[in-house]
């Protein structure tokens, strides 16, 4: 079952490594200059480095992300199996089941919009 | 992978068929991509190179090929030249879980003086049983290629970039994965091939106990569920990092974003990921909403039956057939890879804040209340398909 | 045969990434092995024939919970502070104390376990409905408690970001 996948996975990284090596190959070499190699940027002598600040805001929105993907994996089977249970007479108490914890999602998302941390000024 | 040695080289080269399929669809996109805008922006764009400047995609990648390598100093070797190549791998890895045609069944046959029993090639590089599932997982690894060139060029442009990327990408993983709860609902699969042959006939589903057909509509999922395919689209366009959300390589701010430091063949390959991104939001589109690679109502019986009868080997007119409705997936794919491109060039690009609020303040809880909505309706009117 | 060789190609390749966690210096490669170890694990599960939990261990593990490591990682000056994450005495101390008691606690698992390679149990594949229909039944206080455990994720987040000397102090 898994093995197609890693045989593809191992086929398209080796087309990928290829590429860039024969890439590196067929280049012209030319002499490295100073002004070639300073990073990126828009005209200037080069100021800063890659340390910067970065606003804390991305790792808030990676934790949120976090708890909602995982809640949201839960829908996946639920949403399979919703319509065997309607049949069989059980789809109320697997509505309000999903009403319960959809509620508490939609809690936890109501409290993080009012206490702000999902506002990127 | 397969019984005998037959199967197992069938299913190789048709996994590498199917990749190279996406890779090469790629320079054809770029050139409607730069040809369209020219259209949509009353320029002429490319033109000069072969017959409506179709040889340019050519040129381009000799181009590509021929450029001076160039590492960043103080930049992490390894992970900038990594970057690009895992760039390519989600994008591959999902576009090979989606059917892109019927089955190909094979009789019994002789070769090599031997018997060859028979086959079924799925038209696809692998089948699982929860396929929407994988392709999401599988997707949702494309941040670290981003992450990683924007970490390993050593230049401010390229982490702003990244940063933001993969910010949006996971803020719209959230909305993408709950359109599509409210049609997994009715499907009652999350495999692919099992979707498309849901979708087959014309409209018609249960309702309070009573049967009700529309005989005009295809039974696509469309009809079920405008809304989630809405959402679905629109947090697609995100993902792939296009216009109107492509923050992340927003050049008035952040020059090109994570790929500032990259530059021939390795920006290529970023290129070709983009693409791929695009192309298997598109087939999950056309598979969800719009019947896979089945024509509607029964046209696609009727047009495989006329194919089969102009061959008389059984096995050839198969194949023949299968690479006919093949077609037909491909146009439809075509058709919403054109919609990634008309709106690129039709719609201004949203401001930081107002790509967050959509995401989490607008298109959650749309998402969610369509989740339950369609829950209250199947509980209350019954079966719907 | 061919599950066998592939078993044994995963599991290596997960320890030799796990291996890796330990062994680089910089923290931002760690966690990229922390990645790779996962996706082995994943595909570990899907030899088990449970391609759901090993989907989801793709989605959750090396699609969210590692994103946000290497955000976080990124964010700090590496090249700084490489001492911090692998250096000194104690800390050597420590990680060679929980190796040990590590593999301790592995070897003797290993020895009890009876040594017979039949399978007493053979494994079906578990079709993603069946795990429905046991989760949302037979185990749906503890479907519903999840709900509330990750509801104290924000919560919990956001008010710490929120405390005297947080990030988000006013």
């Amino acid at each position: 079952m898994i093995l197609p996948i890693l045989v593809l996975a191992l086929m398209v990284g080796t087309f990928g490594t290829l590429l860039v090596y024969v890439a590196s190959l067929l280049g012209p070499k030319k002499k490295k200059t100073v002004a070639k190699y300073m990073p990126y940027e828009c005209g200037l002598p080069g100021q800063e480095t890659k340390k910067t600040n970065v606003s804390i805001r991305f790792y808030l929105t990676a934790i949120l992300f976090i708890m909602f993907d995982i809640e949201i994996l839960f829908l996946y089977p639920w949403a399979v199996a919703y319509r065997d249970f309607v049949d069989a007479g059980q789809g109320a108490f697997m509505f309000w089941e999903l009403f319960v914890f959809i509620g508490l999602f939609v809690f936890g998302l109501l409290w993080e919009i009012k206490a702000k941390a999902l506002d990127w000024e | 992978m397969g019984s005998d040695v037959f199967e197992i080289t069938v299913n190789v080269i048709k996994m590498l068929i199917i990749f190279l399929l996406m890779v090469q669809l790629v320079p054809i996109l770029v050139w409607v991509e730069r040809r369209g805008s020219a259209f949509i922006q009353n320029r002429f764009g490319p033109n000069r190179v072969g017959p409506l400047g179709l040889t340019q995609l050519l040129a381009d990648a000799v181009k590509f090929l021929f450029k001076e390598e160039f590492v960043p100093p103080k930049s992490h070797a390894l992970l900038y030249y990594a970057a690009p190549v895992l760039a390519l791998i989600p994008g591959a890895i999902a576009f090979g879980g989606i059917p892109l045609s019927m089955p190909i069944d094979i009789q019994p046959f002789q070769m090599f003086g031997s018997e060859w029993g028979p086959y079924t090639f799925k038209f696809q590089s692998y089948d699982l049983d929860i396929g929407i599932l994988f392709i999401l997982a599988i997707s949702s690894l494309g941040a670290y290629a981003l992450l990683l060139a924007g970490w390993g060029s050593n230049n401010k442009y390229s982490l702003f970039g990244a940063l933001r990327a993969s910010a949006q990408m996971i803020s719209y993983e959230l909305a993408m994965g709950l359109s599509l709860v409210g049609m997994l609902m009715l499907y009652q699969t999350l495999n692919f091939s099992n979707m498309v042959e849901l979708q087959k006939g014309p409209l018609h589903f249960m309702f309070f106990g009573k049967e009700i057909l529309i005989p005009f509509l295809p039974n696509w999922g469309i009809f079920y569920q405008p809304l989630g395919f809405i959402l679905f689209a629109t947090a697609a366009f995100a993902e792939t990092n296009r216009l109107p959300f492509d923050l992340p390589e927003a050049e008035g701010e952040l020059v090109a974003g994570y790929h500032t430091e990259y530059g021939g063949l390795k920006m290529l390959l970023f290129y070709i990921g983009e693409y791929g991104h695009m192309m298997v939001a598109s087939a999950v589109m056309v598979t969800f909403y719009f019947g896979g690679y089945e024509l509607p109502f029964s046209l696609s019986d009727s047009l495989t039956g006329a194919v089969r009868g102009a061959f008389s080997s059984v096995n050839l007119g198969n194949v023949m057939a299968a690479l006919v409705i093949h077609v037909v997936m491909l146009l439809k794919i075509l058709f919403f890879l054109w919609v990634f491109i008309w709106v690129r060039w039709t719609l201004p690009r949203f401001r930081y804040d107002q790509l967050m609020d959509l995401g989490w303040k607008t298109m959650l809880p749309w998402s969610l209340a369509n989740v339950l909505a369609t829950a209250y309706l199947i509980l209350m009117a019954g079966s719907a398909v | 045969m061919a599950e066998i060789v592939l078993f044994y190609l995963l599991a290596a390749a997960t320890v030799a990434a796990a291996v890796g966690v330990v062994m680089h210096e910089n923290p931002l490669l760690c966690a990229l092995h922390l990645v790779l170890s996962m996706l082995g694990v994943a595909g570990l599960f899907f030899l088990l024939q449970a391609p759901f939990v090993g989907a989801v261990q793709i989605m959750v593990y090396a699609g969210a919970v590692m994103v946000l490591f290497v955000l976080v990682l990124m964010l700090i000056d590496t090249n700084q502070d490489d001492e911090k994450f692998s250096g000194g005495n104690i800390s050597a101390l420590t990680k060679g104390l929980s190796v040990g008691v590590l593999s301790g606690l592995l070897t003797s698992i290993i020895l009890r376990t009876p040594q017979s390679l039949q399978r007493s149990v053979t494994y079906e594949a578990y079709e993603v409905i069946d795990i429905a229909k046991l989760l949302f039944t037979k185990y749906v206080l503890a479907f519903e408690l999840l709900g509330v455990l990750l509801l104290v994720i924000p919560v919990g987040v956001v008010a710490l970001s929120r405390i005297r000397g947080g990030t988000h102090d006013r």
